[in-house]
């Protein structure tokens, strides 16, 4: 048996592998850039990943409607990460070497950028992220090959606390989701808030399941200690059900409550929505005056029959630095386009930005308004009197940075 | 930790035990009669409160009406999706041993999950509660949602019937005489194949129940099937597999634990479930009202 | 035919960047063979199903994560170390979960494997929580084809003992079990005892694999040890062959390619995996429960013996 075992098994391995190989190398042609998405499409990132795609392949219309970059045509590949790191990387190898993807688009899990992020650096292939911000992605594993133009957690939560703290509230409460980018933001937003007025009143965090949907549990435990503000890591659909079951109960008569009001949460919340919450927002249409936004969200809009997500606009924003950077050095090579990538300046759907060289972290910040009803949108709330905290102010120093990153290495 | 605040905890973990019990229940009597651990319980229930969600947009207005006309209409659907189910799939694995009727089920939850993703999207959806249920009721100066109470009602409503169903007529003696006796009953006259579809839908007819009452509760999205099935399987252990009276037990004990135990536990409380479970299935593990399965 | 699979990675590495992948791949087809084969000891030969085996695939993973970055252990001993713990854990589960048989194993053994995936999950300050342990060192001379190469020699290595204890007269208990416990008990073989042993082997065997497969990625991450996991050594041995020795790695390598394969054939299909998978496992159940290596053997037997 073991010989009729074995060769059962060196057959199949093999055929596979040659066919494989055969089924792969297709002719890809030299004349276009491709990028390579590793998205998490299925589970609970996929509305996130219809706004992603979206803006993403509206970029890609226009720019090779328009010749391409350096007149080569882009070409975007798309891998499901499944929100699973190890499925992740395994994807983002495929779409280096099989795919032949010369940038990587990043995913919305945390989890997976971190995984993805290794395999960036051992390939040297750019990736970006847009949507996943975990601050470790700049500091403690940060790489060279990566930039990142979404706000980390370390910028929203400390931006929070700094917006806060400039309000009358005394005792803040606290609700997230357990996992990094709950820990993370609460760890950044607690030692922020001690710092800037300390002696306010901080009450025990409430932790919340991931995929939780049903909030009744945990709303009375949220309430009893009547706190003045709840800063929330609830985001997404978890954020929206945590809004409408806790309005019977009369938790915003008491408190207000700060979270990431991004703009498919707030399309999902709907007409349930409070008004007067004190919402933060990553990249708000509605509230960032510049000529590029409102073209884009026109064109958007036009295509779409629908506003663009906070997601949508960063994920095309990055694309936005790609091709700047490109044509910069006049070449679609990662190990050459990295060379600039520090200090680079480019003009954002939110305005003029740059690539800060320590950590290619742009400097975007964070929106900060209160809900309200807005008769241009019907069907949703919008956040009004919009302030923008700008990175700038709450993003780790150049040292902090450094510090980190010569630590976990 | 005033009294007050203590009762109205209870009665929220109870709401929250009677939601769990509603799905928990149709697991349970579908493996009590079929012998089947049906993991595609979970998206049958997903898919009820997505066809809940697609129904309302047709209506407009919060009147109880309509959604009275969901809980009618909804589950009854699942159920004929059940049925085409267990009569094209089930049955061709049932003289099969256990581990491929539980891959089956397992591909199922592929499939049905990916399905919904499909045809609804991923994004989160809900019905708007009635308006009439909307609003709060006062418990001792604490305001409890009214769909919380609502859901209360319900539980032991379904409850009642259920046990009205089993115990009282014809039909509910043949599934009893099923669970317990299955080899024999064949014996008896009855149609065995019958009996094994109809049970099968009615434990649709309470996934679909569920669906619908969760997503007036809250958002429902791709992952409610995934998470409500491992939470079932612990009430169906605890209680015991095949007995409602368990899975209302199971229920509450799940539903009520998770609410108090999280102001000593904290993060730690959502280990309770799988806690729970190991532990029954260590110390006694047909469940509390379970039949020793040797 | 042996030699074969050591040249392989050779000729792939002459086709470039991709070949480079399908080094790769080919590397992670190995590891979750063995993993997938070491389910088997206590599915297809201990009539067991158990629904955490990743549990063990997950703590031989973190063990080799924890050992090499936080104590910066050297690889080899890390890799030794994996399985030991592994089995250190399948001790203490298996104690417990053979006590119990058919469902009620199968649902414990998933509760125990949650419970593992919860502490590792909400330890954040051990083990990272669910961004995982990343950066990971890989010593120089273990390049890709290296790699593929010393994974290749182990899972040989472990191959020949699996097949030793299968054939030995431990395995010939457990078969027998298998078939008929009642009797198996009349007989007086004490049928815990050989159920927790077997159950043991086969966690030590998904430890080595859990610690390969964190080499080869550099990180090990919360999702290893997820109930999920545990379901891909499932699939594999059923799409493969339940009874066969060499099926499961088969059945696993096989869906590995199809993914693959599915996917870069058109890019409708990445969005619709999910259901293809479901419909291959459903096909199998349905019309072929002995899997490939039993269609494999159906079409031959015409001309063996």
């Amino acid at each position: 048996m073991k010989a009729r075992n074995f060769k059962i098994f060196v057959t199949f391995l093999s055929v596979f592998s040659v066919c494989g190989w055969f089924a792969a190398s297709e002719t890809l042609a030299a004349d276009t850039i491709r990028l390579g998405f590793v998205a998490d499409v299925s589970g609970i990132g996929a509305s996130f990943y219809k706004s992603q795609k979206a803006a993403i392949d509206l970029f890609i219309e226009e720019t090779n409607a328009a010749g391409g970059i350096l007149g080569k045509k882009l070409e975007l590949v798309v891998r499901d990460a499944q929100l699973k790191p190890d499925i992740g990387a395994n994807m983002a190898r495929e779409l280096i070497l099989s795919e032949k993807c010369d940038f990587l688009i990043g995913p919305t899990s945390s989890a997976v950028a971190l995984a993805i992020t290794k395999v960036a650096q051992e390939f040297k292939k750019i990736v970006y992220f847009h949507t996943s911000n975990t601050e470790a992605l700049t500091t403690t594993d940060f790489q060279p090959f990566m930039f990142q133009v979404v706000p980390n957690t370390g910028i929203e939560a400390r931006g929070c606390a700094l917006f806060l703290s400039q309000k009358p509230y005394q005792t803040y409460g606290y609700i997230g989701l357990d996992y990094a980018y709950g820990h993370t933001q609460w760890e950044s937003f607690k030692a922020e808030l001690n710092k800037l007025k300390p002696g306010v009143k901080i009450l025990d965090p409430v932790w919340v399941k991931v995929n939780e949907t049903n909030f009744s549990p945990y709303v009375p435990t949220l309430m009893a200690g009547k706190p003045d503000i709840i800063f929330s890591s609830l985001w997404g659909g978890s954020l929206s059900s945590f809004i409408k079951q806790a309005t019977p109960y009369g938790l915003f008569k008491g408190s207000s409550l700060t979270s990431l009001f991004d703009l498919d949460m707030l399309r999902t919340t709907g007409k349930d929505m409070p008004e007067g919450l004190l919402g933060y927002a990553r990249c708000p249409f509605y509230a960032v005056d510049t000529p590029q936004m409102k073209e884009f969200t026109k064109k958007y809009y036009e295509k779409y029959k629908e506003w663009p997500a906070d997601w949508a606009i960063m994920a095309y924003d990055g694309l936005i630095v790609l091709a700047e950077a490109m044509k910069k050095v006049n070449s679609a090579d990662s190990e050459a386009v990295v060379k600039i990538l520090g200090g680079l300046q480019f003009k954002s759907l939110r305005g003029d930005r740059y690539i800060r060289a320590e950590d290619h972290m742009a400097n975007v910040g964070i929106y900060v308004g209160t809900t309200a009803k807005n008769d241009n949108y019907k069907d949703f709330l919008i956040l009004k009197d919009v302030v923008e905290v700008p990175a700038e102010k709450v993003w780790l120093s150049v040292e902090e940075v450094k510090k980190l990153q010569s630590e976990k290495k | 930790m005033t009294p007050q605040y203590v009762v109205f905890m209870f009665v929220n973990g109870l709401s929250q035990g009677m939601l769990l019990f509603i799905i928990a229940s149709g697991l349970s009597l579908v493996f009590g009669v079929l012998r089947v651990i049906n993991f595609a319980h979970g998206s049958l229930y997903m898919i009820g409160a997505f066809v809940a969600f697609s129904l309302s947009t047709f209506f407009s207005g919060g009147s109880f009406l309509n959604f009275l006309l969901l809980l009618l209409l909804v589950p009854p659907v699942v159920a004929i999706l059940g049925f085409f189910l267990e009569t094209t799939l089930f049955r061709r694995v049932y003289h099969q041993e256990h581990l491929l009727q539980l891959l089956l089920t397992y591909a199922l939850v592929l499939i049905l999950d990916d399905l919904v993703r499909v045809v609804w999207g991923g994004d989160p959806r809900n019905v708007a509660r009635p308006d009439v249920l909307a609003g709060s009721v006062d418990l001792f100066g604490l305001a409890l949602p009214t769909y919380n109470v609502f859901i209360l009602l319900v539980g032991p409503a379904i409850a009642i019937g259920l046990w009205v169903l089993l115990y009282r007529t014809r039909a509910g003696n043949v599934i009893r005489a099923a669970v317990t006796y299955p080899d024999t009953l064949g014996a008896l006259g009855v149609n065995v194949s019958w009996v094994m579809t109809s049970t099968f839908m009615l434990g649709c007819w309470l996934a679909g129940l569920g669906g619908v009452l969760m997503a007036a509760l809250a958002n429902i999205d791709l992952g409610i099937g995934m998470e409500k099935i491992i939470e079932s399987f612990a009430v169906v252990v605890i209680g015991g597999l095949g007995s409602i009276g368990g899975a209302l037990l199971g229920s509450l004990i799940i539903g009520l634990g998770i609410t108090f135990l999280q102001l000593p536990l904290g993060r730690w409380a959502l280990v309770f479930p799988y806690l729970m479970m190991a532990l029954v299935l260590i110390v006694r593990p047909w469940g509390f009202f379970g039949k020793p399965e040797r | 035919m042996v030699i074969a699979l050591f040249f392989l990675p050779f000729v792939l590495a002459q086709f470039g960047r991709t070949g480079e992948y399908w080094i790769w791949v080919t590397t992670e087809m190995i590891i979750m063979g063995l993993f997938a084969m070491s389910l088997n000891l206590i599915l297809g030969f201990g009539g067991m199903v158990s629904f955490g085996h990743a549990a063990f695939f997950g703590v031989g993973a973190y063990t080799v994560a924890l050992l090499m970055k936080k104590a910066g252990a050297p690889l080899y001993l890390a890799l030794l170390a994996a399985p030991i713990v592994a089995a250190v854990a399948a001790a203490v589960v298996g104690w417990f979960c053979v006590r119990l048989i058919g469902l009620y194993f199968a649902i414990l053994t998933l509760a125990f494997s949650q419970l593992l995936y919860m502490i590792v999950y909400q330890w954040y300050t051990f083990t990272g929580g669910d961004d995982g342990i990343h950066g990971i060192p890989r010593p120089e001379f273990l390049g890709p084809i290296n790699y593929y190469l010393l994974c290749l020699i182990l899972f040989l290595l472990c191959f020949m003992l699996m097949r030793m204890i299968v054939n030995s007269s431990f395995g010939l208990t457990i078969r027998t079990i298998r078939e008929n416990m009642e009797r198996a008990k009349f007989i007086g073989i004490n049928v815990r005892r050989y159920q927790w042993l077997n159950f043991i082997i086969a966690g030590a065997f998904a430890g080595l694999a859990g610690g390969l497969l964190t080499e080869l990625n550099r990180f090990a991450q919360t999702e290893f040890l997820h109930w999920s996991k545990s379901a891909e050594p499932i699939l594999a041995s059923l799409v493969g062959g339940m009874y066969s020795f060499v099926g499961p790695a088969i059945g696993s390598a096989f869906l590995m390619f199809l993914k693959i394969v599915v996917q870069q054939s058109h890019k409708g299909l990445v969005e619709l995996w999910a259901i293809i998978l479901g419909l291959v496992l459903l096909l199998v159940v349905l019309f072929a429960p002995g899997g490939l290596v039993g269609m494999y053997q159906q079409l031959f037997k015409r001309g063996d013996s």
